[in-house]
């Protein structure tokens, strides 16, 4: 991990852990405690013109990579933390409101948590497969790794399985693996836990019970992965490709199996929260992290210090995804918490006019072409706006869902689906796209990707999702 | 003056300076990856690299990058696929897969790319 690294996301933490213990030494509260905040603290309304800096870093994230790529790469950490910083002090000088920023920092510390545990132990594991690849074996890979996003998460799963999966086809090898890869293993495998992708581990940590989402998507999980592998299958069979047939040893050999119980640690921490298992301790002087993040922090250490370095080297293992990941959203948790509460008081206003469909169809467009992260947390709370409940309270969070499934089911199904139309609709996506140009793969451009791919073959697909579930409903 | 197949059965390894890598062969270059950029072009107008053939080695000028050493971190590398000179361009068995480690002290491992490497010519 480079230094430089190092340094900055220390400085980051130094300084939100100074306003945390500050503030909440002031008010004798932990982040915890924000449960029993009452809505009295949150009378006033930020101004529209604070969602600016949310929109415009989300444009920049969107555009960056593609028409100013050497400066995006070179500024993208000051552009976000200094939008960040922005309503960061707004929050903090204007509306006198520490409670929610403290809240929201919380989140972002589980989250990149979460993220970069699953990133560095799975860096850490090689899968060889030395087996011929047929269009039904590859199928299998496809579900296989849809099943297993859920487990280790869309991030882990891709960093895991794109490699095997490329070397399996790499005689009859097209643009076309590698996306029905991203659509099936990065992104809609993964709709089923909060692990599987990070729109549901936020809901997961807004309030969200665990098992939620797999009670009430899994119907709509199953149509939609067969419907896709379907698509691909006939994709592979038509694949004509003439090769030079090589000897297999049909072999599949597995390296880093330490890095896997490493995995079953991050799995299994994910439920130590005060919230879910009562006996659980907080930690003191309200710092905004666990004994989950420092668990899942310990695994990143010990992880990447432990690996077997032939593993790295094959892997071409780097932190740079992982950085951006934590750079981009220090700055998008922060910018969106305006964003966040108006959104919420506007759906309490259009109140009725806002039905099922239109939340999986406003979810999922925003979710294609933004991150689906924050459009999972706007669209959320909308729909609780129409009840009058607020998005930051975990407390009203888990009393929306007992209320109404409908909505949630929407946004969540949208926001993990629609995040395969783009490159930049969910993180792994744009680490599979990068890891395949690595390995020599010529992968079509962010317009070609969605012109000959996403939208001809999944926009039909989630129609049909949106008829057979959500239309004319809630 | 080393062939590909001297330099790689010698262990001989390059020099980076900036973003200047000096190989210890001459080779035809029919494509380089860098970082998530594939380097097909390599006329004098290309963008990405520029090739200068010294009588005893090679410079590759990463024109889109400022410094090597920063760029490519401890386990990524630079991967190529080079033809000795004078060898039959289009017999692909001519192809050779290298990958280049940018270490300390300006030292550049070559390594025949094994296995374990993802590399799709």
């Amino acid at each position: 991990m480079s230094n430089k690294f190092l340094k900055n996301i220390l400085l980051l933490l130094i300084v939100f852990l100074f306003f945390g213990t500050v503030n909440s030494l002031a008010a004798v509260k932990s982040v915890a405690d924000t449960l029993a905040v009452t809505q009295a603290e949150h009378i006033s309304t930020p101004s529209l013109f604070m969602v600016l800096p949310f929109v415009i870093l989300l444009l920049m994230i969107a555009t960056g990579p593609l028409f100013y790529k050497h400066f995006w790469e070179r500024h993208y950490p000051k552009i976000s933390i200094v939008l960040g910083a922005f309503v960061v002090i707004y929050y903090l000088a204007i509306l006198k409101n520490d409670h929610i920023l403290m809240h929201t920092f919380a989140e972002y510390i589980s989250f990149i948590a979460l993220l970069g545990s699953l990133f560095v132990a799975s860096g850490g594991i090689l899968i060889k497969v030395d087996k011929e690849s047929t269009p039904m074996l590859n199928v299998i890979f496809l579900l296989f790794g849809a099943v297993i996003s859920n487990i280790i998460g869309t991030t882990g799963a891709s960093m895991l399985l794109i490699r095997p999966f490329i070397k399996m086809n790499r005689e009859r090898l097209r643009p076309y693996h590698i996306i029905f890869f991203i659509f099936i293993v990065s992104n809609v495998g993964g709709a089923l836990t909060p692990i599987g992708d990070p729109p549901l581990f936020l809901g997961y940590l807004s309030g969200v019970p665990f098992f939620w989402v797999i009670d009430n998507v899994w119907f709509i999980w199953i149509p939609a992965l067969l419907m896709i592998l379907f698509v691909f299958y006939i994709f592979d069979k038509l694949n004509k490709t003439e090769y030079e047939k090589i000897e297999y040893s049909n072999k599949i050999e597995f390296k880093g199996l330490k890095n896997l119980g490493y995995l079953v640690i991050i799995i299994l921490a994910v439920f130590i929260d005060p919230v879910v298992i009562p006996w659980v301790p907080k930690l003191p002087f309200g710092l905004p992290f666990g004994i989950r993040e420092i668990i899942m922090f310990g695994v990143i250490y010990l992880s990447y210090k432990g690996a077997d370095t032939e593993i790295l080297k094959a892997n071409e293992f780097d932190f740079e995804p992982i950085k951006e990941v934590a750079y981009l959203f220090i700055g998008i948790f922060a910018t969106m918490v305006p964003a966040l509460e108006l959104i919420a008081h506007e759906a309490n206003v259009l109140g009725d006019k806002l039905n099922a469909g239109v939340f999986y169809w406003a979810t999922g467009s925003l979710s294609a072409v933004l991150d689906n992260t924050p459009t999972y947390m706007n669209f959320l709370s909308a729909a609780m706006g129409k009840y009058s409940l607020l998005v930051t309270e975990k407390a009203q969070v888990a009393h929306f869902v007992s209320v109404d499934q409908i909505y949630l089911q929407a946004i969540s199904v949208a926001a993990v689906f629609f995040g395969a139309i783009t490159y930049i609709g969910n993180g792994p996506n744009f680490m599979v796209k990068s890891i395949s140009e690595r390995a020599g793969i010529k992968m079509p451009s962010f317009f070609t990707y969605m012109i000959k791919y996403s939208i001809v073959i999944l926009i039909p697909i989630y129609a049909i999702i949106w008829l057979i579930f959500f239309y004319g409903k809630g | 003056m080393n062939t590909i197949k001297e330099a790689l059965d010698k262990k001989s390894d390059g020099l980076c300076y900036g973003n200047r890598v000096i190989l210890p062969f001459k080779a035809s270059f029919l494509k380089v990856i860098i970082e998530d950029d594939i380097i097909t072009d390599f006329s004098t107008s290309s963008k990405g690299i520029y090739i200068r053939e010294d009588e005893n080695y090679t410079d590759l000028y990463f024109l889109e990058i400022k410094d090597l050493k920063e760029s490519i971190t401890k386990y990524e590398n630079i991967k190529m696929v080079v033809v000795e000179k004078g060898d039959d361009i289009f017999n692909i068995d001519n192809h050779k897969k290298i990958a280049l480690y940018i270490g300390e002290k300006h030292n550049v491992k070559i390594e025949k790319t094994d296995d374990d490497i993802l590399f799709i010519e």
